[in-house]
């Protein structure tokens, strides 16, 4: 099926081209083993190290926590943050409807069989949204303001930055190609 | 108490050599050094010898590495209990060992720790009866520890404070007595006052591992949900607004290893879902 | 037990005295255990001395073991974590696709639906089969356990069998799903 679909020019220059990059690496391979080899070593030695260590003190690599400092005594009570609810309760309402909203959009297309160019958009909408959303959770999660707040940042406008160039990517593609589910069935069933 | 302690202590002594000498001889310190101590010797008939593996740390040497001693007991002559094990191997084969405890019936919350993998009252966790393999016993997981099988929970108490755990209002009784509650508005307390705030729940939330700085963890908004389903409080909104932020609630992903892990049987998962519903809409 | 009390008030006594005799007869270690301590051997410390000195002991303390001493089963096996680790696999993978679609025009690659079609019907049914169900599973494992977290959010299903059975119908249910998606569809 792929086959009638794909003109054999395709396939010769995509030939052509997977050649050529096979050339490039092998002519790079000499230089660049030694530090391969090298970088893999000390990333084993590491882990083992770990393996050997983490018995019974707590794993150093991951978050570390830092030494313990702690403001004010314990009749102290601890900061209570400023409300802020587009963070707090409507980011997570937000974020429960965006999921719900994609159980069916992700089983309904495949299930019924049809293509339909609305549900597909919404599709790809919701799929970047909820995409965006985990991430930020991720990153929330992993990298704490008053830890790493130079790293937080720069996460959070990398993480901007590439939700928006994967909109355009999905844009073009939902555009210029089949659509994502038409794309996955043809993947999926060649 | 000291009289009492005293007795005991001899009367264990006095099994292994002639009481002579003054009471405070013994405890001997001499079975500290070796890595490995037994309180009995192997081998005969009806002993059920079992490992104990406990994690040790001395403030006293702060550049040595925590390690974890192993303490070999008889069960037949041990409690049910691990708290029964642990008073034992302080008494007879290492007093240096430090611990938390109290009541010993589950109703303080001193000796939460981590045994055999999961958070629980020492008090209230049998020794499993398989004498083949080792129990290990940890501190709470991601807690700052003091000595030995002591966390420091100064910042839990602190966050505990932030929520206000008391009965808020501003209007006084109609009748000018005290503040009446139907049956049914009490039933709401069930599963939430009885919180002895152990700390096991929150100690074994991942969650709370990465961001105890900021998010108040299971136990605390367990405690924040029985305020704010109190019929008699006035400071509902108050409540749930100092909730509202991406860190002090939301950084439950309803892992549940609270509801699993609470070794009084109570549902802290529950009660952060019941905030979160109740703030959503 | 009165005799041994007696022994020790005496050796008390002796060691309050300024006897010598007694003094130089009785071991060092049974006065150091008596725990008689004179008032003015202990230093006093200001509040905010204490306070510092237990701050500084506060920085020295390590950490208590977490992820390598908790239980597994729930840490490892709850799913939870998985829901986070299959969404990560699937976003990371859409955010990669999609920034190579947008770019594949200057770099000259074909990511166009038809050529992977092709490459994907050019591959042999062993890898083809493998790589769709490496794709299956999490899709199928992180629809179901979302779907879970969602009913949670209505605060359903917190019974403690509820979550532990819950577990083992996610993790089976969604390997046959993978099974069946990889080597039937």
């Amino acid at each position: 099926m792929a086959s009638i679909i794909r003109p054999t020019l395709l396939r010769q220059t995509g030939l052509a081209a997977s050649i050529t990059r096979r050339a490039a690496s092998a002519a790079a391979a000499p230089t660049s083993i030694f530090a391969l080899n090298s970088a893999f070593r000390s990333t084993v030695a590491k882990d083992a190290m770990r393996v050997a260590a983490f018995h019974a003190s707590s794993r150093r690599s991951l978050l570390p926590p830092g030494p313990q400092v702690i403001k004010g005594s314990v009749n102290d009570p601890a900061p209570v943050p400023e409300p802020h609810s587009t963070h707090g309760s409507y980011h997570w309402t937000f974020e429960r409807a965006i999921a719900a909203g994609l159980i069916p959009l992700t089983v309904a297309p495949f299930a019924a069989g049809t293509l339909n160019p609305g549900t597909d958009a919404a599709l790809c909408a919701l799929m970047l949204v909820h995409s965006h959303l985990g991430f930020q959770a991720v990153i929330i999660d992993y990298v704490p303001t008053s830890r790493y707040p130079g790293l937080r940042k720069a996460c959070m406008w990398l993480l901007n930055a590439a939700t928006v160039l994967v909109g355009v990517g999905l844009y073009e593609f939902e555009t210029n190609d089949v659509g994502v589910t038409e794309a996955i069935k043809r993947v999926w069933k060649a | 108490m000291a009289a009492l302690r005293s007795t005991s202590s001899r009367l264990l002594a006095a099994a292994s050599r002639p009481a002579a000498g003054p009471t405070m001889f013994a405890r001997t310190m001499a079975s500290v050094s070796s890595a490995t101590t037994e309180a009995n010797p192997k081998g005969s008939a009806d002993t059920r010898m079992k490992s104990f593996q406990i994690y040790r740390w001395n403030p006293d040497t702060p550049t040595e590495k925590p390690r974890m001693q192993t303490y070999t007991l008889d069960l037949n002559k041990t409690g049910p209990m691990v708290l029964d094990a642990l008073v034992r191997i302080k008494n007879e084969l290492d007093p240096t060992l430090t611990f938390r405890r109290s009541c010993r019936e589950g109703i303080c919350g001193s000796c939460a720790m981590n045994i055999n993998g999961t958070n629980t009252l020492a008090c209230l966790c049998r020794i499993p009866t398989d004498t083949t393999k080792e129990m290990k016993i940890y501190p709470l997981p991601h807690t700052y520890v003091v000595k030995d099988l002591v966390p420091d929970l100064t910042y839990f108490y602190k966050q505990y404070k932030s929520i206000k755990p008391y009965l808020q209002r501003d209007t006084p009784a109609p009748d000018g007595r005290e503040y009446r509650q139907s049956k049914a508005d009490r039933k709401k307390l069930d599963g939430l006052y009885e919180c002895i705030l152990c700390a096991c729940c929150s100690t074994s939330c991942p969650s709370y591992w990465w961001n105890a700085e900021e998010y108040l963890g299971p136990a605390i908004l367990l405690q924040s949900y029985r305020w704010l389903a109190d019929s008699r409080d006035e400071k509902k909104a108050e409540r749930q607004a100092a909730l509202d932020n991406s860190m002090s609630l939301y950084r439950c992903h309803t892992i549940l290893n609270c509801t699993r892990t609470c070794p009084k049987g109570l549902n802290p998962g529950l009660a952060i879902a019941e905030i979160k519903k109740s703030m959503a809409f | 037990m009165n005799s041994s009390r007696v022994g020790v008030r005496a050796l008390r006594q002796a060691a309050s005295k300024p006897n010598t005799f007694f003094s130089h007869n009785i071991p060092r270690l049974a006065l150091a255990n008596l725990q008689t301590r004179g008032a003015a051997t202990t230093p006093t410390l200001k509040p905010e001395d204490a306070q510092a000195i237990l701050a500084e002991q506060r920085k020295r303390r390590p950490v208590s073991p977490h992820l390598s001493a908790y239980d597994y089963g729930q840490t490892w096996f709850g799913s939870s974590i998985w829901t986070r680790i299959t969404g990560s696999i699937f976003s990371g993978s859409l955010y990669l696709f999609s920034a190579a679609y947008v770019i594949a025009p200057l770099t000259g690659w074909h990511l166009e639906s038809a050529s992977l079609a092709e490459a994907a019907a050019a591959a042999p049914y062993a890898l083809k089969s493998g790589v769709k169900f490496l794709l299956a599973w999490p899709f199928a494992f992180h629809l179901f356990n979302g779907t879970r977290h969602l009913v949670w959010d209505f605060a359903v299903g917190f019974n403690r069998t509820i979550i532990k059975q819950g577990s083992w119908v996610i993790w089976t249910s969604s390997l046959v799903t993978a099974l069946g998606l990889a080597f039937l569809v």
